[in-house]
């Protein structure tokens, strides 16, 4: 599976890649190729038509394109991408309008390294 | 001034209490709220950020270097650059004001976090008159947050 990372926060992107490759090598994931990381909307764009990743995971508070917007630009190229929302916003309304935007799958920030391997988990058996 | 109820604080003490217990697995010790005028505790890295649409004012989490290095260690990640600890602060504010809106519902619009190392003149004065402060302590360090919001009249 090629997974791509969106998170305008580099620690948070770095922890997101140390914890799906460590899953990933303990089988605790089907086996995981990170094809990159983005920092905005506008890189994972251009980072989406040139890697074509299976799975992304998509902070939402972000400069530039948030991550609604950058949801609906994706889903809109490939249908089929499987999109897990990994943000601190917990108000039901977000949660609502990025499912209704093609997201599959959401994750409050903070996470545990158990909570994001799950969550990533139910959003390939989807 | 701002004019939040202790109710309303509680979701910001609860939501950084929840952050360092989910992060590192280790509780923080999270101080009474208390009003502040002027004089707020700021450390060697800040983030802000700012809120609008329903709500006015901003929130500041400010932390020694020290404490932001050990929490990077805590959560395995070696760069320990200015940039990184900066990125820290700004993730630690977005994420207590973000957690917050579960309370305060979508109309509390936040922004992005604006980051700041050292003490730049001034920084701390932008906080109006009388904003709440909480003190967390977490492994012997002491950081702060600042909460200066207020409802739009």
């Amino acid at each position: 599976m090629k997974l791509m990372i969106v998170d305008d926060s580099n620690i948070i992107r770095n922890r997101i890649t140390r914890i799906a490759s460590n899953a990933s090598l303990k089988q605790k994931l089907p086996s995981i190729e990170i094809v990159g990381t983005a920092a905005s909307g506008i890189e994972a764009h251009a980072l989406f038509l040139k890697t074509r990743p299976e799975i992304v995971t998509m902070d939402l508070t972000m400069p530039e394109m948030d991550g609604v917007e950058c949801t609906t630009l994706l889903t809109g190229i490939d249908p089929q991408v499987k999109i897990l929302i990994i943000s601190a916003l917990s108000d039901k309304a977000t949660a609502i309008q990025a499912l209704m935007n093609g997201a599959e799958g959401f994750l409050y920030k903070p996470f545990t390294d158990d909570e994001l391997i799950n969550a990533l988990l139910e959003l390939l058996e989807e | 001034m701002s004019d939040l109820s202790e109710k309303d604080i509680e979701v910001f003490i609860e939501a950084v209490g929840g952050y360092f217990k989910k992060t590192t697995q280790e509780a923080a010790s999270v101080g009474v709220a208390y009003l502040a005028r002027n004089a707020f505790p700021m450390n060697d890295f800040t983030g802000m950020i700012k809120v609008s649409a329903d709500y006015e004012g901003a929130l500041y989490f400010s932390a020694p270097s020290a404490m932001l290095r050990h929490l990077l260690t805590v959560m395995k990640e070696t760069n320990q650059s200015d940039e990184n600890l900066l990125d820290a602060v700004g993730e630690i504010a977005n994420t207590i004001s973000g957690n917050a809106r579960k309370y305060f519902g979508e109309n509390m619009v936040i922004s992005i976090p604006e980051k700041v190392a050292g003490l730049p003149s001034g920084f701390g004065q932008q906080a109006r008159h009388y904003a709440y402060v909480i003190i967390i302590k977490w492994k012997h360090y002491s950081a702060s947050l600042i909460v200066d919001i207020s409802r739009k009249r």
